[in-house]
């Protein structure tokens, strides 16, 4: 009962990180109505730019966020008007543009490709920081404090930015692009400047996922592919498009993770994790907390 | 001038002069001058870094024999090194094969590294009867079909694990200290799986208990539930085979949950990956992982070998590196008894070959002796401890203990 109690915190801690991994994305699809093969590639980015702040200043990790967000932000902002934006216009008839999907698995390819060359294939990992290996010791029970923070950082952005989307006039003119662009152009709305705005975010959101997870997790050129696949399953488990749905998925998946190998070898949970992906799909294809119109 | 003169004159003062003008023109047996020998390695395509390796250290090897008077029963005949590029490709080494054999007319063949190359190209080898020494290619199927030209110095593949259980019996000889229950904890891939099965078999036969088994996918994000399951096993030792970020993981992750282990036992791969130890630091420390060879290990001549390399190449001796320049003298040594270019007497030479000393045996292992299947019955892999020195955290080698770093001691049980 111990192990299950212990097993369950850790899937629920480690679950919120991974939705929290998963929330740009979300956000990101939500408005542009473009699934981003990049987003593990900027959540790459991120984790660089948190472990050389870091690494360089010595500072508390979740301080480099004062850097991580601001520069995560801009970088997503002018990603999307250079790169994404001509294609954009290119296909401006088609509600989910295709071409634009291939564009995102090029930036893909060309960060991590950068990345390798500028920094090499080293694994990095943050040796000197207050959060590393911390554990808090609850009689048997062993639980991870940088997985705490991570936590309470993922509940706290998804909060924030719901509320942001929900009652601000930069939220609301977001959401009104989102349920139909033509509409919001006719009121007055920059559909472009929208979707800069909106992919400058999910960004940043990335970014701070990955200041999550520098504490405890290596940093390497393509660390970003294995959190896009489980970002993938989670906003499609959660609903694409969905806020609380991603953080949601994210915890569904850490407890299938975390308490499924007590039961039988950890190979056979990501089995199931995949199992449970296609069901959804079969079954509830908006996923589990998703809307049939997003927001 | 006649081809007798010709051979005086050589062998005088202009012999650089000389062995080039014989290796130009017609060789008559009698007028043998070099024994030629014909490599096989992938100098180009996906393994071009081991090939080179493997080139610097035969040439390195070669220009010491050589320099050293060559084969003083072949008349002072030096060693001539023939290369022919595999580009990692079986059909390559086969085609290259026959044309070193049939043009080039070597007397000796190496190579190939890349098992899927040595496993056919040696049986061209054998159709022709010309020896063919294969420094490291680690396929157990190389050896096992019989062949009476092909001789594998290094160990192979199952001998691996046999090593790994060896010196787990020999750490608890040494220490008096019991083991009983293992753990295994593997990447879910092919090599993991097959290392695994071969630990089963080997710890029924040894009669340990083995409390977990736990194969995992190597794209893990999070490895605290199998760390989690390695914690209640209880077990004594930890054994494991993991590629680079699953093992920098999980080494993190086990000190975080403070693990209480006798021993860690890794299988190279991951373990050995050059930023593992900087990713790790002091939660790597007391962990044992197994490799082919060490810069430290305590045999003669090994460290101004790896010096006079490193002075010419750059870099440290590999395993790979070891082995082909101990081919060399392998080759060296079988031809100097065998007083003879017939391939088939260099080939009886090798047969007997009992190599314990001289400047080739740096390896981790006392002697070179190649049992019926030509496989070097004497083979094993070397085992290193991580552990801090004077210069930070290294890898020390501790086993074989003929091989162990001077002044060392292994620690174990791990504090």
């Amino acid at each position: 009962m111990l192990y299950f109690l212990e097993d369950t915190i850790n899937g629920i801690l480690m679950g919120s990180i991974y939705g929290l991994t998963a929330l740009g994305l979300t956000i990101i699809f939500g408005v542009l109505k473009v699934i981003n093969f990049a987003h593990g590639s900027l959540l790459m980015v991120g984790m660089y730019l948190a472990y050389w702040a870091v690494a360089l200043t010595g500072v508390h990790p979740y301080l480099s966020l004062v850097v991580v967000i601001p520069v995560m932000f801009i970088f997503g902002y002018y990603l999307q008007d250079i790169v994404i934006k001509p294609i954009f216009k290119a296909e401006r008839n088609v509600r989910e543009p295709i071409t634009v999907i291939i564009v995102t698995t090029g930036v893909w390819y060309i960060l991590d490709n950068l990345t390798l060359l500028v920094f090499g294939p080293q694994y990095r990992v943050i040796n000197d920081n207050p959060l590393r290996g911390k554990m808090v010791e609850i009689g048997e029970m062993l639980i991870s404090v940088p997985k705490i923070w991570g936590c309470v950082t993922a509940v706290i952005t998804a909060v924030l930015i719901y509320y942001f989307f929900q009652y601000t006039r930069l939220g609301r003119a977001i959401r009104a692009t989102s349920l139909d662009r033509d509409a919001a152009s006719l009121a007055g709305i920059n559909q472009y400047k929208i979707y800069n705005i909106a992919f400058g975010i999910g960004t940043a959101v990335s970014g701070i996922a990955a200041v999550t997870l520098v504490p405890f997790y290596n940093t390497y050129p393509t660390v970003g592919v294995l959190f896009d696949i489980k970002g993938f399953i989670i906003v499609v488990l959660g609903g694409l498009g969905s806020i609380t749905g991603a953080i949601l998925g994210g915890m569904i998946v850490g407890i299938i993770e975390s308490v499924g190998p007590q039961f039988m070898t950890a190979t056979w949970t990501e089995a199931i994790v995949y199992g449970l992906f296609l069901l959804v799909l079969f079954i509830k294809p908006s996923g589990l907390f998703g809307v049939k119109y997003d927001w | 001038m006649n081809k007798t003169s010709f051979r005086q004159t050589s062998i005088g003062a202009v012999a650089a002069l000389g062995l080039l003008c014989l290796s130009l023109g017609p060789v008559s047996s009698l007028a043998a001058q070099t024994v030629k020998v014909g490599n096989i390695i992938p100098l180009s395509g996906p393994s071009a870094t081991v090939g080179q390796q493997g080139k610097n250290a035969r040439e390195m090897a070669v220009a010491e024999i050589n320099e050293a008077g060559g084969i003083k029963s072949l008349n002072g005949a030096k060693l001539e090194l023939i290369y022919a590029d595999s580009e990692s490709k079986p059909e390559k080494g086969v085609a290259e094969a026959e044309r070193l054999i049939n043009t080039e007319k070597v007397n000796v063949l190496t190579g190939c590294w890349n098992s899927s190359v040595t496993y056919p190209t040696t049986a061209v080898a054998e159709r022709y009867g010309i020896p063919f020494v294969v420094p490291v290619s680690v396929a157990d199927k190389i050896t096992d079909q019989g062949f009476k030209n092909v001789f594998r110095i290094a160990a192979k593949d199952s001998w691996w694990t046999r090593d790994q259980f060896t010196f787990l019996k020999d750490l608890q000889t040494e220490f008096g200290s019991e083991i009983k229950k293992l753990a295994f904890v593997y990447e879910n891939g092919d090599w993991g799986q097959g290392i695994a099965g071969n630990w089963k078999k080997l710890a029924e036969e040894a009669g340990y208990e083995v409390v977990l088994d736990e194969p995992y996918p190597s794209t893990a994000t999070d490895l605290s539930p199998v760390v989690q399951k390695i914690r209640r096993s209880r077990a004594d030792v930890l054994m494991m085979v993991s590629n680079a970020a699953d093992a920098i993981l999980l080494t993190n992750t086990l000190a975080e949950y403070k693990v209480k282990l006798k021993a860690m036992i890794s299988s190279g791969g991951g373990h050995a990956d050059p930023s593992f130890i900087e990713a790790t630091g002091r939660n790597a420390q007391y962990l044992f992982d197994i490799v082919e060879w060490e810069t430290d290990v305590n045999r003669a001549g090994a460290a101004e070998a790896n010096a006079k390399y490193k002075s010419l190449y750059g870099s440290n001796l590999t395993g790979e590196a070891v082995d082909a320049y101990l081919a060399m003298y392998i080759i060296k040594d079988a031809l100097e008894r065998a007083a003879s270019l017939d391939p088939a007497k260099i080939r009886e030479a090798l047969a007997q070959t009992d190599l314990a000393q001289g400047p080739g045996m740096i390896v981790g292992y006392d002697k070179v002796m190649f049992n019926d299947k030509g496989q070097n019955q004497f083979a094993s892999l070397v085992m290193v401890q991580v552990n801090k020195t004077d210069n930070g955290l290294e890898r020390i080698t501790v086993w074989p203990k003929s091989a162990r770093r001077s002044g060392y001691s292994p620690v174990f049980p791990k504090p």
